[in-house]
């Protein structure tokens, strides 16, 4: 009964952050309509910038904020070296995620070639620490990145559904041409949107780093956050946060009780069949669903 | 020898890249995870060679098939409800990890798990492989030319309009998915039986991505595009040996730019013909003078535009 409840912790703590990514794939996916590849990139170069920095001595929260500027950084740059000049240009979807997808080989595989294959830990204040509560025991890593998911996700809808730039941007999931015709400037909604997005991947690298390992690979996480956005429904919030906490908890499940290897079968598998089902996800409806 | 093993290789890329021009160029459709394909009918082709002393020819073939069958069971229900191409991308990456993670954990002696099968006999020649790649190749030229093709065409220029005249959109996916995993599948045969060695890390998600760099950049509209830059990559990548992980470096950075700069790829939405190269450079002494005044004539239209632009935007 420990191990479950135990097992159910650490699938609530990375679900969170599952959710948090999947926040950030949603946002760009409902406002741009295509499927920004690149996140994993941009989530594995701020976990290395926090890696850097908390191995030069400093504590994790300068850590964490150099991640996060990483991540704004290396976000808005590609939206204004790759994707602006080509959407300027009306280029097909297909066509953005190639580029994305060139965008996210090139980080990994400059990180590969400059710093090499290897696994380094994040070494952070707390990783070792435990706390037991009624004889479970608790990682304090597991309890931050639960908390700092919620926050971040309580932030980003407080963002979106209360405040003016929130707004523009929610009117630009709708409809870009309609929004940019109402007097919308859709190129400052494209900023608002990648800064949040480099932030959510930065908030998830730096954990993932401090749960696993930091890697040049490790961009190949941000598929699950694929995964779970496809199964809320592609483009709703609400369904990214459902997927990303499902399928936390499924994958801690499967690990837990049948086999790590398997772990990604299980995963893709289900998408596979929720999709066969609910074609628009768990709560998605189509084009009204987005934001 | 070695020149005969790159030219190996590039036949084997060209008809991998040749299926997956179909999929991605002509039917619009965006795939991660070719390399499952080819790593299935590389596997199917190998196995039934061994132990069911299938000949060569049928072994290749029958592989092809083998990753027709796991397309329509993957294809079938992701296409089925009109999904739109972002879930295909994902179900295709998921597959293409799901083969690999499947063969690298099944521990019996007849796959050996992570190590691969080794000791297969050296079937595949120069001729064979230039063999099949020219058939395979006349088929792809014929079949893009033909209603089907013009189908798929229309379903990647738009859907619904495609719909609306009564090409069945489901049907035409699914027949250009099945086509583009046969070719994937004769191509992961023809390395195998080459090289003599297959291993579940021979098709991992690099040799996806190479094919897709290869098909952006020999343009998504033609045959003969990716067939020249499957020609130019392989080769080019004998010299860049190298550069060993920064190539994917280069990779990514081609793919961005090509993008950018020139989406249609080296032969845009033309086709390569003898007939009008040899026409042009016979006509050339005549015409130079002509076309020399057409190409300025474009470039004034071009400043015109770009001036007029700017002055809009002013």
């Amino acid at each position: 009964m420990t191990i479950l409840i135990q097992q159910l912790i650490t699938s609530v703590s990375v679900g969170g952050l599952y959710a948090v990514l999947a926040v950030g794939y949603a946002l760009i996916y409902s406002v741009f309509d295509f499927t920004n590849f690149a996140f994993g990139g941009v989530m594995m170069v701020s976990a290395f910038s926090g890696y850097f920095v908390s191995s030069a001595g400093f504590g994790t929260i300068p850590a964490m904020i150099v991640a996060i500027a990483t991540g704004i950084v290396v976000s808005i740059a590609i939206e204004l070296l790759a994707y602006r000049p080509m959407r300027k240009r009306n280029a097909k979807r297909l066509f953005l995620m190639i580029s994305a997808m060139g965008v996210n080989i090139f980080l990994t595989n400059l990180y590969l070639s400059m710093f090499g294959a290897n696994l380094r830990t994040l070494s952070s204040g707390f990783i070792s620490n435990t706390v037991t509560i009624l004889n479970v025991q608790i990682g304090t890593v597991d309890i931050a990145a639960f908390l700092t998911s919620v926050v971040a996700l309580a932030i980003i809808s407080f963002f979106l559904y209360k405040t003016r730039p929130g707004i523009t941007v929610r009117a630009s999931a709708i409809d870009v041409s309609t929004a940019g015709l109402m007097g919308i400037n859709v190129n400052r909604v494209s900023l608002i949107v990648f800064v949040i997005s480099g932030i959510t991947a930065a908030i998830a690298g730096m954990f993932f780093g401090m749960k696993y390992t930091v890697y040049p690979g490790m961009g190949a996480m941000s598929t699950k956050a694929f995964i779970a956005s496809v199964i809320g429904g592609l483009g709703s919030l609400p369904g990214a946060v459902l997927g990303g906490f499902l399928l936390g908890i499924l994958e801690t499940l499967v690990t837990g009780y049948i086999s790590a290897t398997y772990r990604d079968l299980f995963s893709f598998g289900t998408m596979i069949i929720i999709l066969m089902f609910m074609p628009n996800g768990l709560i998605g409806k189509g084009d009204q669903s987005k934001l | 020898m070695y020149i005969a093993s790159v030219l190996v290789t590039i036949c084997a890329n060209v008809v991998a890249v040749i299926g997956l021009a179909l999929l991605t160029g002509y039917t619009g459709m965006f795939s991660l995870g070719h390399a499952g394909f080819m790593c299935i009918g590389a596997y199917a082709a190998v196995l039934l060679n061994k132990y069911f002393m299938v000949p060569y020819v049928f072994a290749l073939i029958l592989g092809g098939f083998a990753s027709v069958l796991i397309s329509l069971v993957i294809g079938y229900p992701t296409l089925r409800n009109k999904l739109r191409g972002d879930y295909f991308a994902i179900c295709m990456l998921g597959f293409g990890t799901v083969v690999r993670l499947v063969l690298n954990n099944m521990n019996n002696p007849i796959t050996n798990g992570a190590l691969g099968i080794t000791n297969i006999p050296k079937l595949t020649t120069l001729w064979s492989a230039l063999l099949f790649m020219s058939v395979l190749v006349y088929f792809m030229w014929n079949f893009v030319n033909s209603q089907y093709g013009k189908n798929c065409i229309a379903i990647q220029q738009q859907e619904v309009a495609a719909e609306m005249m009564g090409v069945s959109i489901v049907r035409t996916k699914l027949l250009s998915l099945a086509i583009s995993a046969f070719y994937c599948g004769v191509s992961g045969g023809l390395l195998g039986f080459w090289l003599q060695y297959i291993a579940p890390a021979t098709f991992s998600d690099t040799r996806s991505n190479d094919l897709l760099a290869t098909l952006v950049t020999g343009g998504t509209n033609s045959i003969t595009g990716p067939f020249f830059a499957a020609i130019l990559l392989t080769t080019m990548l004998e010299y860049l040996r190298f550069l060993v992980n920064w190539r994917l470096v280069v990779y990514g950075l081609l793919y961005i730019f090509i993008m950018r700069f020139r989406p249609e790829g080296i032969m845009g939405y033309k086709e390569f013909s003898f007939k009008k190269t040899i026409q042009f450079f016979k006509e050339f002494p005549q015409n130079r003078v002509k076309i020399i005044e057409k190409l300025t004539q474009s470039l004034e239209e071009r400043t015109k535009k770009k001036n007029r632009r700017s002055d809009n935007r002013e």
